[in-house]
């Protein structure tokens, strides 16, 4: 039998996780380690070894097939543009000291679409192929500007069978015309519960009449739509961080079940907070801490709630098609199914791309709705894209599991080539993967029935996660 | 239970293929314009029979409504003055088989195979072109794929002429290799799933329940095959004793090795053919060992690879893998049983075999509230 190279990892138990590169994977000694060094594995290695489908006779016999199939099921490969993220105003009507994009204020002007970005808008979602089409608003504060919304919302409804619509609000002023934009059924709401109230208020309302004001709006949205039609994200400030008992508390009471935890992004305005130092070892452990937290509160309430991007990776690593979120697509090629349009009418790769173009550090505009998306620009970004020949990821257990994020290397060290095991990415990326073979391995119910639960089954037992003596 | 089987009567000398139709309610100018060649009309119903015409001539149907056949295709044998029901139009579930010829002896095989064969090939194209929009035809045996030339042949024919069309071959995965590359590769493949039977991960045990030294190495080799052409593969296990403890083994191996496959289907055994003959052996009581059945699909599924349970009663199965259980048995093969009185799952859940025995073999079974 050909073994296929494996890669290993120390756990934190001492013991090796091994993988390989179609995304197998197996916790082993350092005994097999050296085995497999020195190529001297014993016959019960290679039965274990076959049965783990790590190794092949010949060439496009069964496991030779079945490996290349889960390698090119791993790859990131979308093909038709479905999801446009939409900035029909840059103003918005509260001042939020983390603002992640930068906003202007809520009287500004020369802040919205004009009515030929507007036009032009249209223009490239009338060029898209259906059947379906995700529109995400964000802005500033989209519902600033109900009318574009609509606009938006009416041509979507009639050149697609199947369009969705998320607006990402704030849920700090709601008029009639925005009730009536949020009741549609084909419409969502994503909005920031930054955890309990005082947290919240610190950070984004800061004022007790503005954040009743947000309060009311949430429990009105609660009660009048279906669960699943609202979904709110914390973002997290390392320095400062909420009771996260008393978050998760708070998002249940809203029922909503899924939080995704993020840390302050280092785009845009928010890259003049001051964390403190160390704020990646602090946010990695404060991650993990809520992890643990949410796998004891599970068992304890029998209510199963999760961690949105944890339950992401979760998936990615057991399984070859669940490369939803782009932080673990690999490649990660820009433009290809999803991109902003921003309140000027230019387009960038992420949203991330457009807050570090809009400090003026770099110009990641790649075109505008007038000309069309400059691909010339997307193939230089694309070109490091992918972590298949990094020369670090080469060597990563986690590599047929993660992804890369040219921006954010961009956005911190102002270049590309940086050495991956010094970035913000590789080093959050690194924690997780940890933190989700620490959970897949650990011998506890507590852990099997949050596993279960996250990953959509009845049961999970010990043996759904190779070991090997 | 439905009749795939009626009686009629027809002046021909040769078994032809005609498409019922009754145009209740309807004008006469409608009808011309929908009448096909192989179309018959309603003319007449009396106390003798339903009486039919169209080009072919004129038949007569005896002992069932008009109005439950309507649409129906039918293989009509004169001189026996029989018709099978090739195509009924209501139903899911219309097979079209090949032969009953089978190089492989399955100790629970419900239809038992036979040496005589008759190539029916050209009456299954006729009909499968009058089938209804949008159907899908089961293809099963016997083994179709020895006689695996035809078979493409009018896979690929009718394919080509029905785009709304779709059929499940039901094969041992014997009789594949590199030289039907180009015949299969050239059959939209998205309309063609392949059913597929694997009983264990130790060659040994399937060899054993199949009756075929070696076949579990030529099942894996013609795998590959099916991998590298795209082609949509449901495995099949049907859980017995003999391969009920091994269930979790081969769902790592499924795992691991099979997971190009578009559904793993776990199935109940059914009581008839060698399936009665060897029933006490054979049957697994799931409802009292769930475990394995359980733990085998969670396995399968972590890995995001679908896996099913197919013809297991609601009743027999744990609740939190009822929704795992579609109702698969055939609407002519199901039947309820007393205990099912009364059940709030009857509307969904599949039931028995007809022929299931009385002393059904479940420890564990009853109406649920």
């Amino acid at each position: 039998m050909n073994v296929w190279p494996l890669k290993f990892r120390e756990m934190s138990d001492g013991s090796v996780l091994f993988s390989d590169d179609a995304g197998g994977f197996f916790k082993s000694s350092h005994s097999f380690l050296d085995r497999y060094a020195a190529d001297s594995l014993t016959p019960v290695d290679g039965t274990f070894l076959r049965e783990g489908n790590h190794g092949f006779d010949r060439e496009f016999d069964l496991p030779w097939t079945s490996f290349a199939y889960r390698w090119a099921r791993r790859q990131a490969r979308p093909t038709r543009m479905n999801y446009v993220i939409l900035v029909p105003t840059l103003r918005c009507n509260l001042t939020c000291g983390y603002c992640q994009v930068s906003r202007a204020p809520e009287n500004a002007s020369g802040f919205d679409w004009s009515a030929e970005t507007l036009a032009g808008v249209l223009s490239f979602l009338g060029g898209l192929e259906g059947p379906d089409i995700k529109i995400e608003f964000q802005g500033g504060e989209p519902l600033l500007r109900v009318d574009l919304l609509e606009a938006v919302q009416d041509f979507c409804r009639g050149k697609f069978s199947r369009p969705q619509f998320v607006v990402c609000t704030n849920l700090q002023v709601l008029d009639e015309r925005a009730w009536a934009f949020l009741d549609a059924d084909d419409t969502f709401i994503s909005t920031s519960l930054d955890g309990d109230r005082a947290t919240h208020e610190r950070q984004r309302t800061h004022g007790s009449e503005v954040t009743d004001a947000f309060f009311r709006n949430l429990e009105a949205a609660v009660s009048r739509y279906p669960e699943g039609k609202i979904s709110a994200l914390p973002t997290v400030d390392v320095a400062s961080p909420p009771d996260f008992d008393a978050l998760l508390d708070n998002y249940e009471r809203y029922g909503i079940r899924s939080v995704y935890l993020r840390p302050i992004n280092h785009q845009g305005f928010a890259r003049k907070v001051r964390q403190g130092d160390n704020v990646l070892a602090r946010w990695n452990r404060l991650h993990s801490e809520f992890i643990n937290l949410l796998i004891a509160r599970n068992h304890r309430t029998g209510r199963f709630m999760e961690e949105y991007y944890f339950s992401q990776c979760l998936k990615r690593v057991l399984r070859f098609d669940a490369d939803n979120h782009v932080d673990i697509r690999n490649p990660n090629f820009f433009a290809s199914d999803y991109v902003v349009i921003d309140h000027d009418g230019r387009f960038y790769p992420t949203d991330e791309a457009r807050m570090l173009s809009r400090i003026g550090r770099i110009d990641l505009s790649i075109g505008d709705v007038g000309t069309g998306i400059d691909r010339e620009k997307v193939e230089v970004l694309n070109s490091g894209a992918f972590n298949h020949f990094d020369p670090d990821c080469i060597h990563c257990a986690y590599q047929p599991f993660c992804g890369t994020d040219v921006i954010d290397d961009v956005s911190r060290y102002g270049r590309i080539d940086a050495r991956r095991t010094d970035t913000w990415f590789c080093g959050r990326q690194m924690s997780l993967f940890d933190k989700v073979f620490e959970v897949l391995y650990r011998k506890d119910e507590a852990a099997r029935a949050s596993l279960a639960a996250w990953l959509g089954l009845v049961g999970w037992d010990d043996s759904m996660a190779p070991t090997h003596p | 239970m439905i009749p795939l089987r009626i009686k009629v009567e027809a002046n021909a000398d040769q078994p032809f293929v005609v498409r019922l139709r009754s145009f209740e309610g309807e004008a006469w100018e409608q009808r011309t314009e929908k009448l096909n060649p192989f179309d018959a009309a309603l003319e007449r119903v009396g106390p003798e029979g339903a009486d039919y015409v169209g080009e072919g001539g004129a038949i007569r149907i005896l002992g069932i409504d008009p109005s439950k056949v309507d649409g129906d295709v039918l293989l009509v044998n004169p001189r026996r003055g029989t018709a099978d029901r090739l195509i009924r139009r209501s139903s899911q579930h219309n097979t079209f088989l090949v032969t009953e010829r089978c190089d492989q002896v399955c100790l629970m095989c419900s239809q038992p195979p036979k040496k005589h064969h008759v190539d029916l090939f050209p009456y299954f194209e006729t009909a499968a072109l009058l089938a209804p929009e949008g159907a899908t035809i089961g293809i099963s045996g016997g083994e179709p794929t020895l006689f695996k030339a035809q078979l493409f042949e009018f896979l690929g024919r009718v394919l080509d002429a029905r785009p709304d069309l779709s059929f499940h071959v039901l094969t041992n995965g014997q009789h594949l290799d590199l030289d039907d590359w180009d015949a299969m590769s050239s059959i939209d493949r998205g309309r063609l799933v392949w059913g597929i039977p694997v009983y264990s991960r130790d060659p040994a045990v399937h060899d054993e329940i199949v009756g075929k030294a070696g076949a579990h190495e030529q099942l894996l080799e013609s795998l590959a095959l099916m991998c590298r052409l795209g082609a949509q593969v449901e495995l099949r296990t049907v859980l017995m004793r003999p391969n009920a403890d091994g269930l979790p083994q081969l769902a790592r191996f499924i795992a691991s090795t099979l997971p190009f496959i578009r559904t793993w289907a776990i199935m109940q055994m059914e009581n008839i053919g060698f399936g009665r003959m060897n029933w006490k052996t054979l049957f697994y009581d799931s409802s009292e060992g769930f475990d394995v059945v359980g733990r085998s699909i969670d396995l399968v599924r972590s890995r995001g690879i679908d896996a099913w349970l197919y013809n297991f009663p609601l009743c027999t199965v744990p609740e939190p893998y009822r929704h795992l259980a579609p109702a698969t048995i055939s609407d002519w093969k199901r039947a309820y049983r007393e205990e099912c009185d009364g059940c709030s799952l009857k509307a969904r859940c599949g039931g028995f075999f007809e022929w299931h025995p009385a002393n059904h073999g479940y420890g564990n079974l009853g109406a649920i509230q």
